[in-house]
């Protein structure tokens, strides 16, 4: 196949000659040719991934690129797919991107510096499943990192916010890099080598407890990129302070090679493991399924809601590639090929509902310049194409029959309720459990979209900013219509990826049953009794609905209609301010969750000066703060600042103690070679 | 088993139905069909008018069994009870109710005060008796009416 290589090559030029012109192109023009190279970036990413998924594959050595190392690449139908993805939402939010930066001027995503990390970290989102030695895959990974972080701060004279969360980002990101290192050193180490190839051959002579502890350092990186709870403290920091198009690649295209390294690593190169490591990642899942999805559900800043549904859509990849080990573990390897199909699919679902969602907020965001979902509303009427565009997205987020959500999710139920003849303590336990968070989480996901579109989009405007929004221009919405309709057919017809995610599923050693297949249209579950015939589903849907409306229409036309006043109970019209917010629509299923979420809440009542029994003023405040993030990392920032500061005193600045402990160390050093030796 | 004992204790208390009005059914109640929902509006009443409404509906007088329903909103109501002369806060608030109502609809005017303003004629705060500012159907009087006159007005509107 001498397509994926040239297409792979096409992308590289692009990226690069987009950083160049990044970097020397003036304002005017640097927008438009940096935005057309990164989309044509994306273009040849996904044409390359969709190459491999057809079957192809290709794998070179370049030994004189990295130093002594030399690079490696491959590529295969698991590489393929997650290749295919994040082209395909580069090359959307590319074209997204123009718009948006064209708007905000020479500054924020227009700037020198963002302009040469765009396509940078686009061509790195789709060269880091490439990669097939570790050095060259933590190479890439870290360069897709820094270009990321560059991106993160492209706003950060605007807000302070953007500061701080680029630190948590930079922070959290190479802790995860120093993990991985850790792990990926310690296999090549026993393995003998460290090309994937050497990597995938000795791993079966590495002992249990080497390859556990290889398991574990990895996939705590590896979640911790994906987002999964509780290593996602940097995802509801960053994603929302970054520019929205740079949000739209985090979250729809970086978070999934987390799932793809953890896939790669577990699955491929150890070649799976004891269920003790699928059970963990199965409850490290289903935390970030509910977790992630209640804090989207409290929260009123619509770009963070979008955030943490990231980490509830991860969580349940996560809950598949688990289940995928799982039953792998104990033997029933179709059933593990159908969770994998599941959760891989359930990548590609979140990636184009995701990268829209994030779009559309975007638009919002450029229009009003607020966040606050309080404050919005009333931008259906102002913005009805970015509203529609959310409102499809959000369908398919909530996980509801006409949504692409829904196939994905429904494939991986089927796979978790029909694994229950597997047998095992475990099993028994775990699968039921998994099912209900599965079904809990995308019930809050229902109510935290309806706020995030109701309340949003409907009603009156709350604030000046949101009544004097205007639609979007014409490049945004052609990235975002692209998105929508990459949403609208995996939706109708998941049935086109069928062959493809096979062969993902195969890559990993798998037998790939077939589970998405029956032409374009259908869903079918081999050896299982289950079937899902999308374009049936909507097809009936959509005549439901229609009866639901012409029907009344039909038969209300022989009466006669007036147009009356809104009954306002007599009294004045309803201002906005009497409508249902973010804040109240949430606060009953703040109250339901009480205890996992613990509100604080504060009432400062000031009383006149002359009586304490005359109030003057009454302050009440409430807010939901991250509980994990509460209790976990700021006892543990504390110890480190704590340690830190006590050291100091070793440092106190006299040349003689630092003299003392150059001989001190020489002479145990000296004790040590005499005494080893 | 406290219920039913009382039950049984208290027996019926609804007073024997009256024979029904001799005056005819408002012709313009035709359309209602024997069942009329009905929203009272308190345009600046003493609450003496509204002590006897609520007398009607109680089970002694029980103005339900002729088909007469009190509802909580305009939308839901043929027949506005509007007792007190119009204050002039409340004359905006009766109009957008009485226009809220659907159509067919019709007002009565409970009680001397809603009729003419009563004792209230001329006080500063008052605009007028209730048909200067809708048009009204029936007309009830008394200062209070009694709850038994209520109910004979009511069954002009329903017919039963």
């Amino acid at each position: 196949m001498s397509a994926i290589p040239a297409a792979l090559a096409t992308a590289t030029g692009l990226g690069g000659a987009g950083a160049l012109a990044g970097v020397v192109l003036p304002y005017r023009l640097r927008v438009p040719v940096v935005g057309a190279l990164t989309a044509g970036v994306g273009v040849s990413g996904c044409g390359a991934g969709v190459a491999a998924l057809g079957g192809g594959s290709w794998a070179a050595t370049f030994p004189g690129v990295l130093p002594l190392a030399g690079t490696y690449l491959a590529v295969d139908a698991l590489a393929g797919l997650f290749m295919a993805v994040a082209g395909a939402v580069v090359a959307a939010v590319a074209v997204y991107g123009i718009g948006y930066a064209t708007g905000h001027g020479a500054h924020g995503l227009g700037s020198r510096t963002a302009q040469t990390a765009l396509p940078l970290f686009a061509l790195t989102l789709v060269l880091v499943p490439v990669a097939a030695s570790v050095s060259t895959f933590l190479v890439l990974w870290e360069l897709m990192a820094l270009a990321s972080l560059l991106l993160v701060l492209a706003e950060h004279a605007e807000r302070a916010s953007v500061r701080l969360a680029g630190v948590w980002y930079a922070v959290m990101t190479h802790l995860g890099l120093v993990l991985l290192l850790a792990g990926f050193a310690l296999f090549a180490a026993d393995a003998g080598g460290e090309s994937f190839a050497a990597l995938r051959a000795g791993a079966s002579a590495v002992s249990p407890t080497v390859r556990g502890l290889v398991f574990v350092l990895t996939a705590l990186a590896f979640t911790s990129k994906a987002g999964a709870v509780p290593l996602h403290a940097w995802l509801p920091r960053a994603h929302p302070e970054a520019p929205s198009p740079v949000s739209a690649l985090m979250s729809a295209a970086m978070v999934n090679l987390g799932i793809y390294g953890l896939v790669r690593t577990g699955l491929d190169l150890l070649g799976g493991g004891p269920a003790w490591w699928w059970l963990g990642l199965m409850a490290m899942g289903g935390v970030s399924a509910v977790y992630g999805i209640l804090q989207a559900a409290m929260t009123s800043d619509l770009k963070r809601l979008l955030a943490y549904s990231t980490s509830e859509n991860m969580g349940l990849v996560l809950i598949g590639v688990g289940a995928s080990g799982l039953f792998a573990a104990y033997g029933d390897r179709l059933l593990a090929a159908l969770a994998l199909a599941a959760g891989l699919l359930h990548v590609v679902n979140h990636a184009a509902f995701k990268a829209l969602l994030f779009c559309a907020a975007g638009s919002v965001l450029r229009a009003t310049g607020v966040r606050d979902l309080d404050r919005l509303g009333g931008l259906r009427a102002r913005m009805p194409a970015t509203a529609g565009l959310f409102a499809f997205a959000a369908l398919g987020a909530v996980a509801l029959p006409p949504g692409n959500g829904f196939i994905s999710e429904w494939l991986l139920l089927q796979s978790l309720i029909h694994g229950l003849q597997v047998p095992g303590v475990a099993v028994a336990v775990v699968l039921p459990l998994s099912v209900a968070l599965i079904a809990l989480s995308a019930g809050i996901a229902a109510a935290a979209f309806v706020k995030a579109l109701g309340v949003g989009f409907f009603a009156r405007p709350r604030s000046e900013e949101a009544a004097g929004a205007k639609e979007a221009p014409a490049l945004m919405l052609v990235g975002m219509a692209l998105l929508g309709a990459a949403c609208a057919a995996l939706a109708l017809v998941p049935g086109l990826l069928g062959d493809g995610l096979d062969r993902a599923v195969a890559a990993v050693g798998l037998p790939g049953g077939g589970a998405v297949s029956g032409g374009a249209l259908k869903v079918r579950i081999a050896d299982l009794s289950a079937s899902l015939a999308p374009l049936w589903v909507v097809a009936a849907l959509t005549a439901a609905l229609m009866l639901a409306i012409g029907l009344p229409r039909l038969y209300g036309r022989r009466r006669r209609r007036t147009n009356a006043r809104l009954w306002d109970c007599g009294g004045g019209a309803p201002t906005p301010r009497m409508a249902y917010t973010a804040t109240s629509f949430a606060e009953p299923l703040q109250r339901v969750f009480d205890d996992v979420l613990a509100p604080e809440q504060d009432v400062d009542v000031t009383p006149v000066r002359e009586s304490a029994y005359l109030v003057e003023r009454v302050r009440f405040q409430r807010r939901v703060p991250d509980r994990i993030e509460h209790r976990l990392y700021e006892p543990l920032l504390r110890t480190i600042a704590g340690t830190g500061q006590a050291a100091r005193r070793l440092a106190g600045g006299s040349v003689h103690l630092y003299l003392g402990y150059g001989f001190f160390g020489l002479v145990v050093l000296l004790l040590i070679l005499a005494v080893g030796w | 088993m406290g219920l039913l004992r009382k039950i049984r204790d208290t027996g019926r208390v609804a007073e024997p139905a009256p024979p029904r009005p001799e005056a005819e059914q408002l012709p313009a109640a035709r359309e209602f069909g024997g069942s009329v929902q009905v929203r009272c509006v308190d345009a600046g009443s003493c609450n003496g008018c509204e002590i006897e409404i609520a007398a009607a509906f109680n089970p002694v007088y029980d103005a339900e069994r002729y088909g007469a329903r009190l509802v909580a909103s305009p939308r839901h109501a043929d027949v506005a009870l509007v007792t007190g002369p119009v204050t002039r806060n409340m004359a905006e608030p009766l109009r957008r109710t009485v226009a809220a109502m659907p159509e067919p609809r019709l007002v009565v005017a409970v009680g001397d005060c809603a009729i003419n303003c009563g004792e209230f004629s001329g006080g500063y705060g008052v605009e007028g008796a209730v048909s200067d500012v809708v048009p009204v159907d029936l007309q009830v009087p008394g200062c209070p009416p009694e709850p038994g006159e209520i109910v004979a007005a009511l069954r002009r509107v329903t017919g039963r």
